[in-house]
């Protein structure tokens, strides 16, 4: 367990694509039967589909962009931008350079990419909340995902499942002494990379002429198991160490990953539905970039006169889980938009 | 938990009759046992016995028998015992 001081949510902005893939009506890969199984099990009715010209950073970017407007943050203000993304434009560069310029925002801006998926969310808040401690003034953490770009139309252990989204988080250095510490909770197992992999694309094996090794490959059980491994004794790593009880959380924001999963880590744990917010029916599984969607999709019953407590739970490729206990205060800006890229310039 | 009150269990699970099972039916043979059955057998093997596999283990579950392997390993049932009417 790490804590950081010293950070504060400015705002945060997600952005999903506009088209909408509803699983029943338009999948011509299965029979009813097998979607409504399927579909009944993860809990997902539609998704938004990035289509093939629409990249991770296309969203973000619009997030950001709309976020920094609302905020007024002037583009030099700006310190350090993490782009947390297993879907970058290129092998090179990081998608963040690009991101920098697309945002307009100074050299003296660090600018690096994060290459995780369903964890990537706590760490990039980590990132920047450590950043902030050591004397950076404000961090934008972009996290993208457009897994329907990566999925197998034809396997439907992920093609009912998946949905694109990106997001822009604003965090900046709080007033002293008017932020909570915040918690953090960061794990890797190695050893089963190969439970969700894209095999072919990379330098291990740049070429393949089965196309199939382009796509994810996903072994549902074993991530499953891990799922009911690590992440109840995340959860409890994170209360146990910050010191805190279930009741004393408002909302437990799960990477969206499958309804199936989360209610029975719910049901494990003793966890309160009505604390566990879940996005699946209508966006699916959108990899990490699912929890900051969850923030501005979940409805939230936020206070006017205190802070909402959040134990973020990020888990899945790598394999690496996470988790962040923060607080989200009233004036924290939550926006959402939808990117028609028909009608968008990119 | 006796061999006859697991397999009443395992067939609960996979929308079978229990006089159809026994340890030596295989996994092809349950036509609910698919990925999305295996799931839902490591979920109950957790939620009902607090039983979490090693993923080694999972790779192994190819029939009946095996689940009844698991169940027995971990103490939840005991092969000699007899249902109490």
């Amino acid at each position: 367990m790490v804590k950081t001081s010293g950070a504060r949510f400015a705002g945060i902005c997600t952005c999903v694509p506009a088209t909408t893939f509803h699983n029943l009506t338009d999948t011509v890969e299965f029979s009813e039967q097998e979607i409504r199984k399927v579909t009944g099990l993860a809990g997902v009715d539609s998704r938004r589909l990035a289509g093939e010209s629409v990249c991770s950073s296309d969203l973000c970017a619009a997030a950001a962009q709309k976020l920094l407007n609302r905020l007024g943050w002037a583009p030099d203000s700006i310190n350090a931008l993490i782009m947390v993304t297993q879907t970058p434009d290129y092998i090179l560069p990081s998608t963040s350079c690009v991101l920098h310029h697309r945002l307009g925002l100074d050299d003296r801006c660090a600018a690096f990419d994060v290459g995780l998926g369903c964890s990537g969310y706590p760490y990039g808040i980590w990132l920047a909340a450590m950043m902030l401690q050591g004397g950076m003034r404000r961090v934008l953490v972009l996290h993208g995902e457009t897994p329907t770009r990566f999925a197998d139309r034809a396997d439907r252990s992920v093609s009912l499942l998946f949905g694109d989204a990106g997001s822009a988080t604003a965090l900046e250095a709080a007033e002293p002494g008017r932020a909570a510490d915040w918690h953090f909770a960061l794990h890797t197992d190695g050893s089963a990379y190969g439970a969700m992999i894209i095999e072919s694309g990379g330098f291990r094996n740049r070429f393949s002429e089965d196309a199939r090794r382009y796509c994810v490959q996903m072994d549902g059980a074993r991530i499953f198991n891990f799922t009911i491994k690590r992440v109840p004794a995340l959860i409890e790593e994170t209360l146990c160490g910050a010191g805190i009880t279930v009741d004393e959380v408002d909302y437990f924001i799960f990477h969206q990953s499958n309804q199936f999963i989360m209610k029975h880590v719910c049901t494990k744990q003793g966890l309160p539905l009505d604390k566990v917010p879940i996005i699946l029916k209508e966006f699916g599984n959108t990899g990490g970039a699912s929890i900051p969607l969850t923030f501005t999709e979940g409805g939230l019953k936020r206070p006017a006169d205190r802070a909402l407590r959040l134990l973020l739970l990020g888990y899945g490729v790598g394999l690496s889980w996470g988790s962040a206990l923060v607080e989200l205060d009233p004036k924290a800006i939550l926006e959402s938009m939808e990117l028609d890229h028909a009608k968008e310039k990119l | 938990m006796t061999q006859e009150e697991a397999l009443r269990w395992i067939a609960g699970l996979f929308y079978e009759t229990p006089e159809c099972l026994t340890p030596d039916t295989a996994r092809a043979d349950i036509e609910a046992w698919d990925s999305l059955g295996t799931l839902s057998l490591l979920a109950s093997l957790d939620s009902d016995f607090g039983i979490v596999l090693p993923d080694e283990e999972i790779q192994d579950l190819k029939k009946v028998g095996d689940i009844l392997l698991i169940l027995q390993r971990n103490g939840k049932l005991d092969l000699e015992a007899q249902v109490v009417e």
